[in-house]
This record gives structure tokens, sequence and C-alpha cells, in this order.
């Protein structure tokens, strides 16, 4: 593996909500190396956009909890000062492109003037030259230059994506975490985003955290795979070893559920819902649901290395 | 679409907004003008109660000309029928010249056109500071005391309540917060009631301010002692027009500013690195400021139509005082004019901020459109 870029420790997020606290990041530990990409994987409220947040310290009103590591090229980060975090590490290191695209871009404020706003903010540059960079970078993720002077709302769904990647490059970080860059998009349009971020990640020095739970489409971008359950990190490995062989329980139903070109499997799905993070079951959080389980999962299990990988599953005890 | 080219990005974005913004206008004007229209006809048809009021006038008519019929000694002593032709004559004379021959609806229209050229004839009572009859007189005097105040107190209250709304939206469930939500029901009674509380307490307890008017008697020549006076004056209508609305304002301005911050671009903004104060400013405040013109507008014309009495309780020499007196003397044209004064200022009251909000949003656009591109 590369030298390591990022090292998350023990992460823990909480909120508290009206109904209790809500566990939405319990203890996740993964790392990720120079120009690298990790895929997390998992389904709809499993922590995994919690997760982006909490990395990039957006916390909302209601955290109950949050402490853990986070180190980036050797500074820990969960000891900056909000002022600190805010100068040295939004968008100067860690940069991030969001869900939904349209929400995510000023309704009022011109994109191109958004896309340079990070250069004015963290670079000190004028006006011009920011404009002159946000302009490169249009024509690197193939955005029509033009567009720079144009609002959100005259854009088409693909395109507001793209200027939601051109604005998380601007600044040219050594990490950019994207959160379901294209859930909102049709497959046409999620797989030529796809295609501008391989081409991104051959050409810049860059790394990915990409959350997302499109599994087919990831597995052409990923060098690592985290897959995520209810909070907590089941299982880490290389992309190369996780997707022929899934280890973990829940990351093997997660792949039995792919369809696939060739071969007449029946598509899988796993019975029973995710648990509610609210209230997680004691002991392995996806026991209620495993096939596999057996006496221990009722105790929570520890992460047992196995050839490099690393799984939360006391089968591999 | 095609791709334009590269130097042409610049001056076409300008021509679109300029273009956007002037469709935008001219639709305005066109359909304030027609609703300006109805407001006035309406003011006449109402005024003139449906005709009825030509009923009355020519029934005062006929009662004049048979009482100077009666006491006039040369006419008293001509025989029955030609004294009865004679009469006649002379009302028939008598309602032409006040236009009464013709049928109400011809009359009505031509008040229209009067009122709407601001052509607004002569007063039956009340008279303009210079003696005059001239109904425009009598009103352009009046005018500038409540542009002056309403005006004033106008802008006080939209800064204030947007400086307020974006503090307390930062201070979410604080004790001033609450307090604000609770207070929010003043805003039912109008200014004027808070106005006499304030003149109660201000100038006849504490003997501090006013009473009223808009100038000490005798006026002070200083030009600077003037305007100081003037201020001096302006203190309690202002307070009273601030308190009355201001709790409601800023709680609905904090509440469009909670509601705003919590969009994703917000928090993208955040994420970006932007100082907390730039993130209120280009992504919070902007946004919202659409939202906050609008509610400030039905504010705007909540305020001008408060504007007879208010202006009565405070003694205030502007144009609602003068409605008030006109309905208290009959004084139709007055009344009328004073309507249709209004009419054209809640016309250019709306269409100013409606300009506002095409220059401030964006999305505004009528008719046509840009296509989307993609």
């Amino acid at each position: 593996m590369a030298s390591t870029l990022l090292k998350i420790q023990d992460l823990v997020l909480h909120f508290s909500t009206m109904r209790g606290p809500v566990q939405a990041v319990d203890k996740v530990s993964f790392d990720l190396g120079h120009k690298q990409a990790v895929v997390i994987l998992g389904e709809s409220g499993c922590g995994k956009s919690s997760l982006a947040k909490a990395i990039l310290r957006l916390l909302p009103r209601n955290v109950a909890e949050y402490k853990g590591s986070i180190v980036l090229d050797g500074i820990e980060l969960m000891t900056l000062s909000d002022e600190e975090f805010r100068q040295n590490v939004r968008w100067v290191r860690i940069s991030m492109v969001p869900q939904a695209a349209m929400n995510s871009l000023n309704p009022v404020l011109k994109v191109g003037d958004q896309v340079a706003e990070p250069m004015l903010v963290h670079h000190g540059v004028d006006k011009a030259a920011a404009m002159e960079q946000a302009k490169k970078m249009f024509e690197h993720v193939g955005v029509p230059v033009d567009f720079l002077h144009r609002y959100a709302f005259e854009l088409s769904g693909g395109m507001r994506q793209r200027v939601a990647i051109a604005m998380a490059l601007v600044t040219a970080p050594a990490l950019i975490i994207l959160d379901e860059p294209t859930s909102a998009l049709d497959v046409l349009t999620q797989a030529n985003i796809f295609n501008v971020l391989k081409r991104i990640k051959k050409e810049l020095e860059i790394s990915f955290i990409l959350i997302t739970h499109d599994i087919a489409t990831s597995s052409e971008l990923a060098d690592r795979v985290a897959v995520m359950y209810a909070g907590q990190i089941v299982e880490t490995g290389d992309a190369m070893d996780f997707f022929p062989a899934p280890l973990h329980p829940y990351s093997q139903k997660l792949m039995a559920s792919v369809p696939r070109l060739h071969g007449n499997k029946e598509l899988e799905f796993i019975t029973g819902q995710p648990p509610s993070l609210l209230n997680p079951p004691t002991g392995c959080r996806f026991a209620p649901r495993c096939e596999k389980r057996f006496s221990r999962c009722d105790e929570e299990p520890p992460v047992f290395e196995r050839d490099g990988r690393q799984v939360k599953c006391w089968l591999y005890a | 679409m095609t791709e334009p080219s590269k130097e042409q990005d610049g001056k076409k974005t300008t021509l679109t907004t300029f273009n956007r913004v002037a469709r935008y206008t001219l639709v305005r004007l066109i359909t304030l003008f027609i609703t300006v229209v109805i407001g006035v006809y309406l003011t006449v048809l109402i005024a003139n109660m449906g005709g009825y009021v030509d009923e009355i006038r020519r029934g005062e008519i006929r009662e004049t000309i048979q009482m100077r019929m009666l006491t006039d000694p040369t006419l008293r002593n001509l025989p029955a029928d030609v004294r009865m032709k004679q009469m006649e004559e002379m009302i028939r004379l008598q309602e032409k010249y006040y236009g009464l021959d013709q049928p109400f609806v011809v009359r009505s229209v031509r008040f229209l056109k009067n009122a709407l050229t601001l052509n607004l004839g002569r007063s039956l009572q009340l008279t303009s500071d210079s003696g005059s009859r001239q109904v425009r007189l009598i009103l352009l005097e009046r005018l500038p005391a409540t542009l002056l105040l309403f005006g004033t107190a106008d802008l006080v209250l939209f800064f204030l309540s947007l400086y307020l709304g974006l503090s307390l939206s930062r201070r979410y469930g604080s004790f001033w917060d609450k307090l604000t939500v609770a207070l929010s029901p003043l805003s039912s009674a109008p200014g004027w009631f808070y106005g006499i509380f304030l003149i109660v307490l201000f100038a006849a307890v504490l003997k501090v301010l006013p009473f009223g008017g808009m100038v000490s008697i005798p006026p002070p020549d200083n030009p600077f002692l003037y305007a100081l006076d003037l201020l001096y004056h302006m203190i309690l209508p202002v307070m009273a027009i601030t308190i009355s609305s201001i709790f409601l304002s800023v709680y609905g301005n904090r509440t469009f500013f909670l509601i705003y911050s919590s969009e994703d671009y917000v928090e993208m903004a955040k994420a970006k690195g932007l100082k907390s104060r730039d993130v209120e400013r280009r992504y919070i405040l902007r946004p919202t400021l659409p939202t906050i013109i609008t509610s400030f507008a039905l504010l705007l014309i909540g305020l001008w139509t408060g504007a007879p009495i208010f202006e009565t309780v405070f003694n205030w020499p502007g144009l609602g005082r003068t409605i008030y007196r006109a309905v208290g003397l009959f004084d139709t044209p007055v009344i009328v004019a004073s309507t249709v004064i209004f009419a054209y200022l809640l016309a250019v009251t709306v269409f100013l901020l409606d300009f506002i909000y095409a220059l401030v949003d964006p999305r505004v656009k009528v008719g046509g459109g840009q296509e989307r591109a993609g």
C-alpha cells in the first residue's frame, strides 16, 4: 500500500434526538494512502453521510458525542480549533462533492463565482486569477466555460454535478470526499460522471473517499473498500481482494444482490430491515439478519485480521 | 444548444439580465396599472354610491330652485304654468351645469379618466394651506409629510427586523428568541393603538416628547433646527409603527433565516471553509432576501392602509389625516382623490419592491425564458 494520507481511528459521532441518542458513526477506523480511492459501501441510513460530515467536522446542533482520531498527513485534525480547521483543512486539504448538487449550489450566485470562491478564501488570489482557475476546472470536468456565468437553475443535473466536482478540485486538495455523487442522476449521466472521476484520479495527485451504495460502478474506481453497517465499518480490504471474495456475511449478501451480465444466478436480498441507529442490537449488529449467526454473535466482535484484510465478525476469530 | 464564443460570455449574461429585468418590469407596470384602474373605478362607484349621489344632488338642486321661486318677488307674481316652465328650465340648466344631465355610467368613466390623470377637481369643503380649493394642491401639500413619516418608519423597520432576525436565527431557542416569538401576537394591534399609549406615557406623563404634529409652533427658522424639530416629532410615530410591526416581522425573518440556513448550500459553504460572516451574508441572507422582501411588501401595504387613523392620532398633517377629515365632511372629490393618490402610492410601492425582487433573484422571469442547458 502507498504511504498513508489519512488515518481514521475510533471515530465516533452520536446525535441526541427527542427519542434518544443516535449512533450514526460508531468507532469507525480505516486508512487511505496517497492517490488512492476508498469506497465506503452501505445501505441507506447506515451512517455513510454522517461519516463524511464527521471527517469535515460539519456538525449539526444536536451532536451528543464527537471523538476519535483523524490524522491527515501526520497532523491530528481532532485537536485543531474550529478556526484552524476552517483555515487549514476545509477545502485546503479536504474537499467534498455533495449528494444533491442542485441543492448544494447557491441559487442566487453564479456558479462560476461559487467555484472560484475557495481560491479567494484560501489562496488569497485576486478575482481574475480565481476565475481563471475555475475556468480550468470547468474544462477539466467537461463543462462549457460560458456556464461560469450561469445560475444553478439554468444547468441540468449532470452539469450541476460536474460543477460540484470542479468546485471540489479548484484548490487542489489532497483528498476529496464524494458523498453519493451520482445517486440523483440517470444511468447515462452517472456513467459520464464516473468517467470524469476516473480521469481525474489518473491525472491529478488526489485521493478519494467515495461513499456510495452503487457497488457495480464504484468497483471501477476503488483501490480500497470499506463496508459500513449500522454506523460501524464491518470489513475493510483492498478492492482486488474484496470484490471477488468478500469476507463478512453482510458484504457477501451485498455483493450477491448485484446483478451480473453472465451466469444465471438468482439475485439475493437481505431479509429484514437495517437496524435503527437509535437503538442498535447489542453484540454483532448484523446478527439479527445474518444466516451464519451462532452463539458468539451475542457479544460484540472485535476486528480480526486475515490476509491483510480487516473483518468484524466472529467467523474469522 | 450551440456554444457561443468565449468573448461574448460576459456581454451575453449582462444583456440577458437586462432583458429579463426589463421585460419583467414592463409586465409588472402594465398589470399594476390595470390594478390601479380597477381600484380607482371601484372608489368612484363607492364614493358616488353607485350613482345615488347624483339623485341626491338632483333633489338638492330642485329644492334650492323651488325655494328661490318662492322667495324671489319677480318670479312669485308670474302665472303658475309659466312659473312651472321657468322652474323646470332653471333646473335643467343647473343640472346641465353640473353634468347631471348625462347618465351616471358616462359620468363615472369621465371621473375615472380625470382621477387617473390627476385632474382632481375642486373640493367641497377642505382648503389647502394657501386657501386653494384645488384638490390636487390640497393633496400634494400633504403627500411629503406622509412619505417622510412612513418612509422613515419602513426603513427603520426593514433594517431593524433584518438585523434582529439574523441575530435571533443564530441564537435559535435562546431566551430572546423565545421572547420574540411570545411577543409576536402584539403585532395584531395597529400602530395607532400603541401610539395612544406612547403619547400618554411620553407626552402626558413624562412630558419629554410632543403629543403630535410635525413641527413645533412656531416652527424654527434655521433649517438645521427645523430638521431636528421634525425628527423630535417623528420619534413617537415611528416608534409606534415599529412596535406594532417589529415582533411579527423579526419572527418571520428569523424563521426564514432558519429555514434557509438548513439548505445544503449553506453546509457546502461551511465545508468550503468560508468565514461564518461570509456564509451568513452570501449563503443565508442573500438567498433569503427575495422571501423577506415579499413579506415586507405585504407589511408595507398594511401600513399604508392604516395611515388615516394613524395620522389622525398623531395629528400628523399627511394624506391619511386629510382623508379622515374629508370623510367627516362628506367631501367626495377629496375622498376620491386621496384614494387615487393612495392607489398610486400602493402601486409604486409594489412596483419598486417587485423591481428589487427581480434584481435580487435571478430566477424571476416573466414569459419566455432561457433554455436549460446540458
